[in-house]
């Protein structure tokens, strides 16, 4: 393959990574990784430097927009990120320790099972308000967003403990795997916390971009990040993420919550598929 | 603006997300226009090679002083790794101005968070890579 068709090859499958990661608060690794190793035929380490490189993409290109519309609950995000970096920090520290196959295994079947409450409340618009109690109050863990209705909706975090520990696993898995963990913040955040969908997956776009930053260092200095690939991901990735912001802001909670199911749905049959090796 | 205002937070948070991202974009695609012109014909192979025994694995300039060279001689990969440079360095800056912002909200609470935050960061970032039980 000539060097040209391969950066355009990548530059558009970026731009739909972009739009999709900045939709549902994932960094898009979950397309970038198969097109690379998949159809073009790149080694995995490769890959995942420019999934680490994509998700910063995605992470600052889209919440430069939520946080401004006041989607992103910027509290809410720097508390739960004490537990990602640190996260991150351990799991980077045990990788060489650990079988990645077993990993894959039981993550990804993690996720196939975390389908199941998502699936549940599928058409679900806004949580039940649950009052403001004990750690949430003391950090004021709550907010309020306007939707497309021009309607203002007040939301309280709950359960912020098991948030924590949700945020350390994601955390966790992006240090030892060095794949974004959007999925995992965004079902802390939903299933623990009781957040509206949008809320949670706008939260968690914020927060990718930190938790990517921690890891980039070292694979940055590995020589993991190639600049051939990274070049097209990355201005890919950031049209995508214009776009897919326009998207979410006029989407409606029970919409996103939809595609995120989906997209959760793939990520954990890859995850299982690659842990086989087929 | 007031920067005790909660409102002027989002603010200030966008735009540092904002120009960090124009600023990255610019340089990579500067980057990008050097590399089709220079190597659109060559065969893709030629930059996918991963060298499990070399650290670094690929053509990425491991030293500064490389790097200043090569962006100044508008080699492609040099100013596409300036650009990554710029882009992983804007979640490292947000992260920063947050701590200002909740200093100037007078909320301690979060600006400890932030600190923390910040220290973690840093610490993965520049410090890990010199541990060598991290390069797993």
């Amino acid at each position: 393959m000539i060097g040209f068709e391969f950066l355009i090859i990548l530059f558009f499958a970026s731009i739909m990574a972009g739009a999709l990661g900045s939709i549902v608060g994932l960094g898009g690794g979950v397309i970038i990784i198969p097109i690379l190793t998949i159809f073009l035929g790149v080694d995995i380490h490769f890959a995942i430097g420019a999934s680490i490189v994509s998700v910063i993409a995605t992470s600052s290109g889209a919440a430069a927009t939520y946080v401004k519309d006041k989607m992103t609950n910027l509290r809410i995000g720097m508390f739960l990120e004490l537990a990602t970096t640190a996260g991150a920090i351990f799991g980077a520290a045990i990788a060489a320790y650990t079988n990645s196959f077993l990993l894959e295994l039981i993550f990804g079947s993690i996720l196939l099972v975390s389908l199941v409450p998502l699936v549940r409340q599928i058409g679900e618009d806004i949580p039940a308000n649950p009052e403001l109690v004990g750690l949430a109050k003391r950090l004021s863990l709550q907010g309020s967003y306007t939707e497309v209705d021009g309607s203002t909706v007040n939301y309280n975090a709950t359960r912020p403990e098991r948030g924590l520990v949700g945020m350390f696993a994601a955390g966790l898995i992006s240090g030892l795997l060095g794949i974004g963990s959007g999925t995992f913040k965004v079902l802390s955040m939903d299933l623990a916390m009781k957040l509206p969908m949008k809320v949670s997956t706008t939260t968690s776009n914020f927060m990718i971009g930190v938790t990517a930053a921690a890891s980039a260092g070292i694979y940055f200095a590995r020589g993991d990040v190639d600049p051939f690939i990274v070049a097209p991901v990355a201005i890919g990735i950031l049209i995508g993420a214009f776009i897919g912001t326009r998207f979410l802001l006029k989407a409606r909670n029970p919409t996103v919550r939809k595609i995120f199911a989906i997209v959760l749905a793939i990520s954990a049959v890859e995850m299982i598929v690659r842990a086989l090796g087929a | 603006m007031n920067l005790g205002d909660r409102e002027a937070m989002n603010d200030v948070i966008s735009n540092v997300l904002r120009y960090g991202v124009l600023i990255s974009a610019a340089i990579l695609l500067v980057g990008t226009v050097l590399l089709v012109v220079d190597y659109s014909f060559t065969d893709s192979s030629v930059f996918l090679g991963y060298i499990p025994g070399r650290i670094p694995h690929s053509s990425f300039s491991p030293s500064l002083s490389a790097l200043a060279l090569g962006v100044a001689k508008l080699d492609p990969f040099s100013v596409i790794e300036l650009g990554v440079i710029v882009l992983i360095a804007t979640p490292v800056s947000r992260v920063f101005f947050s701590i200002l912002l909740f200093a100037a909200e007078k909320d301690m609470t979060y600006v400890k968070i932030t600190l923390v935050v910040l220290a973690l960061l840093l610490f993965s970032m520049l410090v890990t890579p010199f541990i060598p039980a991290f390069h797993a």
